[in-house]
């Protein structure tokens, strides 16, 4: 009975195999940060040696600052503009999503309808199709309609892949609310616009937050979409990074380059813990 | 309230037929966007593979001659073999590592939160930063390289074993598994913390040993977590470009790699033959995905569940 009792308590403990698998993960996810980080600040770095041989603050005299970095924040490497695209497009594609998706993730979530299942197939469609084929096929639309090359052109390819999760994490919130307290209101007297504003949006408002960060974050990210729609005209972080890295070898810009591509996602990750955690994506 | 609610409904005509109204205006967006860019998209496509393009004078629809000129070259079953394997194998690399991962972040440990961040990390940044990882990494002249050396292994880059741009992949699958770990672990982890400890603990308290507590009660309650997840992995893996583009092998490349490369020939005639591709490339994943999904169902149902 006692030995059963304190294997209960075990229950929530980590076994050693356990804790040995996380670290392991932990450092395969982290670890690869470091030589990236250690080459945009390398004066000098040959083969083979671990560290550099020359580190930039040894050249203080001949560059006061890293040349990659130096370059990475000089206007010929475009990453300002890069930076401010990615921002501008993750913003306008999460707002115009959120619009489109909200009211449908209503409906979804408080009706039954007949090809409900059928629509709800259609909406997560996008996910299982292969990305390269909906961007070819969106090119050529694209190209006729003169939206290749735009940056609406690139916002509207960009709710393709962020209106499944945007209209799963809604519906979830949704169903998660129920309908009462807008009855309540309702036969309380409320209009339909106090209900929505005083009623309905604080209550799901920490589950629209965590849908507009996921979408912010996929459209942030995405790669072959804007690549392909933006036609080289329409630079972000990924596309830029990509051109960079493209021939297969990485110098201390595109390190430089690869770090600054990151700091987005770290810093959603950071301010988001609490938001992104436990987003309703399993089915 | 049923009351007041009829009282309500007395004065204006039919609220049940304005709310339906109202329904199907509020879904109309979504059902724009969707059926308009990505039905759009589907229909024009295939119309295109099978020789629709007379914005570039081409119109001989309805002709099978590209997908027969795809479907009879070797190279195109070469292709569509690596775009499966490279699918095939990160997914389920990801797979094993991040169920055994879920369950143990869903485990109390001194800084359990730290660590499950540092873990979420990939699925923040962006493939090409992933890709840019793998460079540095595995490389010939990367760190795996400098610590071989360092270890007295080898004393040239050149005779480091060739980790990139081999059509074994390793390095596709490498930043796949990096970049999708986080997202499958996450999905289980929401998975695993809506279903609680209670059947776990009874099982135990019923004197289950942990391997069958693993096999009988808690992979049975993910299962649902996995096939999504596993279906949303392997739908992108085979639908990928720019790893593939980057650190594969070269010709002959995996499909939506080919696709693009038809496309970004001078000849616009190539254009309808990467359409060809493309279709078939979505062809084959709905194939799969159908057939996992189907295997799922049957699963489920042999267990009784659904």
């Amino acid at each position: 009975m006692i030995g059963q009792t304190s294997k209960l308590c075990d229950l929530k403990a980590i076994s050693p195999w356990q804790r040995l698998l996380v670290l392991a993960m932990a450092t395969f996810t982290i670890a690869p940060f470091a030589p990236l980080i250690i080459q945009s600040l390398a004066f000098r770095w040959a083969w083979p040696n671990i560290l550099p041989t020359v580190w930039w603050h040894e050249q203080r005299e001949r560059s006061p600052f890293p040349l990659a970095w130096d370059y990475v924040f000089s206007p010929s490497s475009r990453v300002g503009e890069a930076t401010l695209n990615t921002l501008g497009i993750g913003i306008a594609v999460t707002l115009l999503c959120l619009l489109i998706c909200l009211p449908a993730a209503r409906v979804l979530a408080q009706r039954n309808f007949r090809g409900k299942n059928q629509l709800e197939f259609l909406i997560a469609l996008p996910l299982l199709l292969p990305e390269a084929a909906i961007g070819i096929a969106l090119l050529m639309i694209f190209i006729a309609l003169g939206l290749a090359g735009t940056y609406a052109g690139v916002i509207v390819v960009h709710l393709i892949p962020t209106i499944p999760y945007m209209v799963r994490m809604l519906t979830a919130v949704y169903q998660g609310h129920g309908t009462e307290a807008e009855d309540h209101a309702r036969v309380l007297g409320a209009n339909r616009r106090q209900i929505f504003f005083r009623v309905t949006l604080p209550m799901i408002l920490p589950g629209v937050i965590a849908g507009c960060l996921f979408t912010f974050l996929v459209s942030t990210n995405l790669f072959l979409l804007t690549f392909f729609i933006g036609q080289g005209q329409i630079i972000t972080l990924p596309t830029l990074l990509f051109a960079k890295i493209s021939g297969g070898a990485l110098d201390a810009t595109g390190a430089g380059i690869a770090l600054i591509a990151s700091i987005p996602g770290i810093i959603l990750l950071i301010f988001t813990d609490r938001f992104i955690r436990n987003y309703p994506l399993a089915e | 309230m049923p009351k007041a609610l009829s009282a309500h409904s007395n004065i204006s005509a039919s609220p049940a037929f304005m709310q339906n109204l109202r329904d199907i205006a509020e879904i109309t967006p979504l059902l724009v966007v969707l059926l308009g860019l990505f039905g759009g998209a589907v229909v024009l496509g295939v119309l295109q593979s099978f020789g629709y393009a007379p914005w570039f004078g081409i119109n001989e629809f309805p002709t099978t001659e590209y997908y027969e000129r795809l479907w009879l070259s070797s190279d195109f079953w070469v292709s569509l073999g690596l775009t499966l394997y490279y699918g095939f194998a990160a997914t389920l690399i990801g797979l094993v590592l991040s169920v055994p991962l879920s369950i143990a972040l869903s485990k109390k440990f001194k800084a359990s939160r730290l660590f499950g961040a540092l873990i979420r990390l990939p699925l923040m940044v962006p493939y090409t930063v992933g890709i840019a990882l793998a460079l540095v990494m595995l490389g010939n002249g990367g760190l795996l390289s400098r610590i071989s050396a360092g270890l007295g292994l080898i004393d040239d880059p050149s005779q480091f074993v060739q980790i990139l741009k081999t059509h074994w992949g390793c390095g596709i699958i490498a930043v796949y598994v990096w970049k999708q770990v986080p997202f499958m672990t996450l999905t289980l982890s929401a998975v695993l913390a809506r279903k609680g400890e209670d059947t776990v603990e009874a099982a135990m308290v019923l004197g289950a040993s942990s391997r069958q507590i693993f096999w009988r009660v808690t992979l049975p309650q993910i299962m649902p977590g996995i096939v999504s997840a596993s279906l949303i992995c392997f739908a992108f893996n085979i639908g990928a470009f720019e790893a593939p583009f980057i650190l594969g092998g070269g010709y002959p490349d995996t499909l939506p790699v080919l696709a693009w490369r038809y496309f970004q020939d001078a000849n616009y005639a190539f254009q309808l033959q990467g359409m060809a591709v493309v279709v078939s490339l979505a062809l084959v994943s709905g194939v799969f995905l159908g057939a996992y999904l189907l295997g799922y169902r049957r699963w489920e149902r042999a267990r009784g569940r659904v």
